[in-house]
Order: C-alpha cells, then sequence, then structure tokens
C-alpha cells in the first residue's frame, strides 16, 4: 500500500499548474471562455483517459487526479474536465479536437454548452450524443460566470455503448477533485488577506474567531480529499463500492469548498463582496461545482442507501 | 498511489483476527477505573503480551514484533472491530514509550520497556498541575538535586488519567527559573506519592491528583538531559494528537456500530448522521494511511497532527451523542453511555480543541500570532 501521489501523478499536476500560472492569470476569468485549452491537449490532459490504442495516455482517473486539483485551483472557465473524462465514450478519438459538454440526469442544465462540438446527454442508463449543430441553446442564468448554463432541446441523437453510470461517477470525483483545489485556493487567499489587512492596530489573522475559523476550512478540506483519492482508485479497479465511494467524495468535498467560500466571504469582509475583487470567481465555482453531477445532498443520500442497504465495505 | 495490503500484510490482519476471537474476554472486563477491572486489565495485558501482540510496532528486543505503520494500523482495526478491552497500558505505551526510544539511554529502554509491553508496569502522564493546564509550561512542581545524587521531586499534579491504581509516574519538574529551558522530564514511582483518587463523570476514579512531597528518584529516572524536559514532552504531544493514541480502528468499530443502531431505528435522519459518520471514520483512517506513509517515508509532521487531534474528537462525540439520541433513557444498559462520557474529555485532554485549532492556523496556515 502506498496511499500517496507517485512523482508521475504529481509531476503531471505540476505541469498542469505551469500551463494555467500562465494561461489562465485571474484577469483571464474576466475575458476569456477557454483559456489554456491548445497546451492542456498538448499536455495531453485530454487524451489521458483514452487508451493507448486510440493514441490515449491509458491513464487512470488517480493519475489525473492532481491536474484536476490545478484546474480547481486555478478556477479554470471551460468544460475541460468533461471533455477529459467523457472522451473514452466518443467514437472518435477526442484528443482535445472537440469540446464536450455534459447534460447529467436530474440536471436541467447544461454549462459550457454553447462551446461544445457534442453533447453527451446522461440518464441514468444510457448515454446518447448530440451534435452540436443539432442543439438548440437557451442560455439560463447562473451563478458562474465562468461556467455558463443552457437548456438543451434537440431533435437527433445517437446512442453511445458505454453504460452512463460510470462516467457520471467519473464526473463526480472530477468534480470532487477540482473542488478540493478551489477550497485549497479560498484558503490560502483567505489567509493571505487576514495576514495583511488590519483593524485594531492588528492584523485581523491574530485574532481567535478569525483563526479558529480558518483552522475550521483546513481540517474540512483535509479530510474531504483522502475520500476523493479513494474514490478515484476505487472506480479505476471497478471495485463494487465505487458509486459509493465517489458519492462520500463528492459529498465531502462539496460541503469542504462551501464551508471555504463561507468563511473566505466572512474574513475578506465587505470587499470580499465585491464584482472587483477576484475572489468573487472563486465563490462562485465552489457553488456551481458544489451543485453540478448531484449536489452534495443528493450525493449524501446515495451514500445512506448504499450503506443502510448493507454496503458497508471498506477497502479491499 | 493504491490501497491495496500486500500478501504478508493479508496474513498478518487474520493471524490477529483469529487469535482476538478466540481471546477477547466474553463477557467484557469490569471498568479498568475499578480496582478488580484494573487487575483484570493487566491480566488482559499480559495475555496480550505473550502472543506478542501487545506492541507489535515495537523491535522485538522488546516484545515488539518490528511491524510496520501499517501493520500496527491493521491491528488496531482488528482489535476494536473485536470488541477486545480499552488498554489500561496505553499512556505508556504510546506516550512515555516513544520518548524512551528517542532519548532513552540503554539501559532505559531495557529496563523499563519489556515491563510496559506486559502490563507489569502501568504508567500514569503527570503533566497538567492545577494552576498549568493549557499553558502547560506555567508548571511549578520541582526536582531539586539530592544530596548524593539523584532528585528530590515536590509539587502538585492532577488530572492524571489511571494514577488512582498505575504503578509509576513521569511528568515535567521545574529545574530552573527558564520558562521553558527549565524543565526537567523525570519518571517516579507511585508508592511514595499521594494518591487521591478523582471521580469522573462516571463516578470512577478515573484520574487523580498526586502530592510529591521530597519524593526521591536515582538519577536515572531522568530522560534526557536536565532542562530538556519541554522538547521531549513536545515530541510526546505530537504522538497523543495524532496517530498513536487515536488510531482509526476505535473510530471505525464506532462507526459501524452507530450504523447498525440507526438502521434499526428506522428514521431516515438520524440514518443520515450515521451515514455522515460512517463515512468522516472512512476518511479518518484514509487520511491515516497516507500519514503513515509519510512518517514511514521519513517526514516530519509536526502541527499537522492537530489537524487530526480536532477532527477525531469531533467526530467520536458526534457519533457518542446520536447513539444517545436514538437510545434515549435505554443508553444506561448500553456502553454507549460510558462511551460518551469518555467522548465528551476528546476535545480536552490531549491539548484542547481550541488550542489546537490555534496551533493550526499558527502553525499550519501561517497566520500571525
Ligand atoms: C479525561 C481526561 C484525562 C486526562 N488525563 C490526563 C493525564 O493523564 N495527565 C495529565 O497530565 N493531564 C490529563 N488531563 C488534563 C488535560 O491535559 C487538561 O485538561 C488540558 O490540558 C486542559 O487544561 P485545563 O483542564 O486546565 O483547562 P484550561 O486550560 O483551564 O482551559 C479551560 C478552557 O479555556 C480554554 N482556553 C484556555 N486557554 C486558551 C487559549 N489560549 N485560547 C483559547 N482558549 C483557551 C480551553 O480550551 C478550555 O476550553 C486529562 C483531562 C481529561 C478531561
Amino acid at each position: 500500500m502506498n496511499f500517496a501521489f507517485t512523482d508521475e501523478q504529481l509531476a503531471f499536476g505540476a505541469a498542469v499548474r505551469d500551463v494555467l500560472r500562465d494561461a489562465c492569470p485571474p484577469a483571464a476569468l474576466r475575458t476569456e471562455r477557454r483559456p489554456g485549452w491548445r497546451r492542456l491537449a498538448g499536455l495531453g490532459l485530454f487524451a489521458a483517459l483514452l487508451p493507448p490504442e486510440r493514441d490515449g495516455l491509458g491513464l487512470g482517473l488517480t493519475d489525473v487526479l492532481p491536474a484536476l486539483e490545478e484546474i480547481g485551483r486555478a478556477c479554470l472557465p471551460g468544460p475541460v474536465a468533461e471533455t477529459a473524462v467523457t472522451a473514452p465514450l466518443l467514437p472518435e478519438a477526442a484528443a482535445g479536437e472537440v469540446c464536450v459538454s455534459v447534460l447529467a440526469p436530474g440536471q436541467a442544465y447544461a454549462a459550457d454548452a454553447d462551446l461544445a462540438d457534442l453533447l453527451v446527454v446522461l440518464g441514468e442508463d444510457e448515454a446518447r450524443l448530440v451534435s452540436g449543430e443539432a442543439a438548440r441553446l437557451d442560455p439560463r442564468p447562473g451563478i458562474d460566470p465562468c461556467r455558463p448554463l443552457f437548456a438543451v432541446a434537440y431533435d437527433t441523437s445517437e446512442p453511445l455503448e458505454a453504460p452512463a453510470a460510470p462516467v457520471l461517477h467519473r464526473l463526480a470525483v472530477a468534480g470532487a477533485a477540482q473542488l478540493v483545489g478551489v477550497a485549497r485556493e479560498l484558503l490560502a487567499r483567505s489567509v493571505a488577506y487576514a495576514r495583511v489587512r488590519t483593524q485594531f492596530g492588528a492584523p485581523i489573522g491574530t485574532f481567535q474567531a478569525v483563526k479558529h475559523r480558518l483552522a475550521d476550512v483546513a481540517v474540512a478540506v483535509e479530510f474531504a480529499a483522502p475520500l476523493v483519492w479513494r474514490a478515484a482508485l476505487a472506480l479505476d479497479a471497478g471495485a463494487p463500492a465505487a458509486g459509493r465511494d465517489a458519492s462520500a467524495a463528492k459529498a465531502a468535498a462539496g460541503e469542504a469548498a462551501a464551508l471555504a467560500a463561507r468563511s473566505a466571504l466572512q474574513v475578506h469582509g465587505a470587499v470580499g463582496y465585491t464584482d472587483e475583487l477576484d475572489l468573487r470567481f472563486w465563490l462562485a465555482r465552489a457553488w456551481s461545482l458544489g451543485a453540478a453531477y448531484g449536489t452534495s445532498a443528493v450525493h449524501r443520500e446515495r451514500v445512506r442507501s448504499a450503506l443502510l442497504g448493507g454496503d458497508a465495505r471498506r477497502w479491499p | 498511489m493504491d490501497l491495496d495490503f500486500s500478501p504478508a500484510e493479508r496474513d498478518f490482519r487474520a493471524e490477529v483476527r483469529d487469535w482476538l476471537s478466540a481471546n477477547v474476554p466474553d463477557p467484557p472486563l469490569p471498568s479498568m477505573d475499578t480496582a478488580e477491572g484494573f487487575q483484570a486489565h493487566r491480566a488482559w495485558e499480559a495475555r496480550l503480551a505473550a502472543a506478542r501482540l501487545s506492541v507489535v510496532s515495537w523491535p522485538e528486543e522488546y516484545g515488539g514484533r518490528g511491524a510496520s505503520l501499517i501493520d500496527w494500523l491493521i491491528f488496531e482495526e482488528e482489535y476494536w472491530a473485536a470488541g477486545a478491552p480499552a488498554r489500561v497500558t496505553q499512556n505508556g505505551i504510546f506516550l512515555l514509550a516513544p520518548c524512551l526510544m528517542r532519548f532513552g539511554t540503554p539501559e532505559q529502554r531495557a529496563r523499563w520497556l519489556p515491563r510496559m509491553a506486559s502490563g507489569a508496569d502501568v504508567w500514569a502522564q503527570a503533566w497538567s498541575e492545577p494552576e498549568a493546564g493549557s499553558d502547560l509550561a506555567a508548571l511549578t512542581s520541582r526536582a531539586e538535586p539530592a544530596p548524593g545524587g539523584g532528585w528530590l521531586l515536590h509539587g502538585h499534579k492532577t488530572w492524571s488519567s489511571r494514577a488512582a491504581h498505575a504503578t509509576h509516574g513521569f511528568g515535567l519538574f521545574r529545574t530552573s527559573g527558564a520558562r521553558h529551558q527549565g524543565l526537567t522530564y523525570v519518571m517516579f514511582p507511585l508508592d511514595e506519592v499521594a494518591v487521591r483518587p478523582i471521580a469522573q463523570l462516571d463516578g470512577l476514579p478515573g484520574f487523580a491528583e498526586l502530592h510529591l512531597d521530597g519524593v526521591r528518584v536515582e538519577e536515572s529516572m531522568v530522560l534526557g538531559e536536565a532542562g530538556q524536559g519541554w522538547s521531549i514532552a513536545m515530541a510526546t504531544t505530537s504522538s497523543e494528537r495524532g496517530l498513536t493514541l487515536r488510531s482509526p480502528g476505535r473510530f471505525l468499530a464506532t462507526a459501524d456500530r452507530l450504523l447498525a443502531l440507526a438502521r434499526a431505528s428506522g428514521d431516515p435522519a438520524a440514518a443520515d448522521r450515521a451515514a455522515r459518520c460512517w463515512t468522516e471514520a472512512e476518511a479518518y483512517r484514509l487520511h491515516t494511511y497516507a500519514t503513515a506513509r509519510r512518517i514511514m517515508a521519513g517526514e516530519e509532521t509536526g502541527a499537522a497532527a492537530s489537524l487530526g487531534k480536532i477532527f477525531w474528537s469531533e467526530l467520536d462525540l458526534r457519533m457518542h451523542a446520536l447513539a444517545l439520541e436514538l437510545l434515549g433513557e435505554r443508553a444506561g444498559e448500553t456502553p454507549w453511555l460510558d462511551g460518551f462520557l469518555f467522548a465528551l474529555a476528546g476535545p480536552i485532554y490531549a491539548g484542547t480543541n481550541e488550542i489546537q485549532r490555534t496551533i493550526v492556523a499558527e502553525r499550519v496556515l501561517g497566520l500571525p500570532r
């Protein structure tokens, strides 16, 4: 057992971080819809989960967790995770040439659908493919400026061979990994601000109420992350409890990010409540990703049903 | 990254499981905070030791198996799942022993560790004083050089777990005026100490206060050098807060029992909370495996242990509080009530959770003092 990322996994994450630092500075969040897309494709991010016989890297979800966390940390706009995760389903090799948006079951809207060449429509059992031209989109109001939502209508679609459930679980875990990154960034920004913002003649970070609030965020993130790792391992191994583990990961990461967002806003005070401060992008990402691919409440309910139904298996 | 146990680890798990299923006392032992229960627990420790299962991660020469931290975690999972007795020797094994291994002389290790492993000696931690709780460095108990060598111990210690029945104590004593550098780590036999048992919320003498009035100890009872006590003690606190005192095994077993209770209740809201606790116990387990790997790779985990201390203590309390809610007035007929009373202490001992949050904020996150 070695429950830690390998050097390769960390290196892949670091390569993504380097690209994003350059291609997706906070200013890009106000102007760009798909910053860094080509360079991420060049790193192999979109081919990562494809098998080698389809020119993919043949990696598992676990291998790209650090990269997904970096995507959350950067608040990267665009359906990057969606495209990477659905690539193995698509008939032609995806490898960054196409851009994919996903409509998940129980979800009314598809994010970034206007950018998508292909739309994957997931039901509880089956998956269908809708081409970008065939989709009629109606923009809907959402909370995240970097993740616009669309109602989707279409007349023609093709069935996909793969079952829908594992894809949904992967999307939930990919969302959870990004949420961990969002939470870490919110915490880092809160700590940085608390060190410099002065009131009553002292940095606000010297006050115990502020310290303890941020310590609680650190605890929540610290103990959500290993659930995300475990869920990815379970999915890669096709473990019987993988669906339950994916739900546990998504719920815990969503709640940790929500706590990080709530605390970040409180620590920043009124300036945090402005459109001018970049913090708003991470707040919105915590909320929008928290609601995507099953809310925390939906996933908590799934964990509960699985456990009460007798699936209290531990690994291995 | 993987979570797969090796064949040797699986074999070890099977061996421990088999031994426990043949040996765990049924009915359970009486509380170790009664005179009768204390003796029964010591006998249990001796039985564990005879099977070389009392200190699996220690070197063989002291009664262990030289097992890895992962093996130790496996042992703990099996131990608590089997409903085996709480460890009366835990303060010695988990708090004093790591310091003896790291700072003790070969003679000190050879003299004390095997007796601790077999339950022949039961050690009490004597750090807190009436005026020095969270502010431990404010302690005033003194060690004075004795004529002809050794030390004379004076002072008043309190809240010392198991001291009502234990054989020895270890604690910090002031040897000079410097707040931190003036402290010395001393071991002492309890037979010359005036021990006043203190009943806890369950009515049993779970801890005690100690009055030391010139208790004489040999030079060899000092751990490390005089004046080094604080830094040695700090090495202990991170094992106390971190994984060695509270392995995940205990919380996994509690979470499993809680899930069964919630299932039987048929109350969906309770089931929801129980499922959340189960998941959190899993999160603590997974986190601990990751931490164990880091320690085995030679990394220092340091202040990060405080994150875990906050997490496990609050989880434990949440689990027991939910069980009590589900059981109502029947709780007293079950072990859940005692478990609840013990869980209430988790956020207080080993450094209160307020102190831990401050440590996390300052030393993990880097907020200003
Ligand atoms: C079951 C149990 C077993 C124990 N076993 C042992 C043992 O074996 N050996 C031993 O030596 N001791 C033992 N203790 C004592 C334990 O270590 C102390 O209780 C602990 O260090 C807290 O000290 P205190 O009780 O004096 O509380 P205090 O320090 O008086 O604190 C009271 C309250 O004030 C808060 N507070 C204090 N200072 C601060 C601060 N700076 N910032 C924010 N809040 C603060 C605390 O968090 C707490 O909520 C045990 C305690 C319990 C409950």
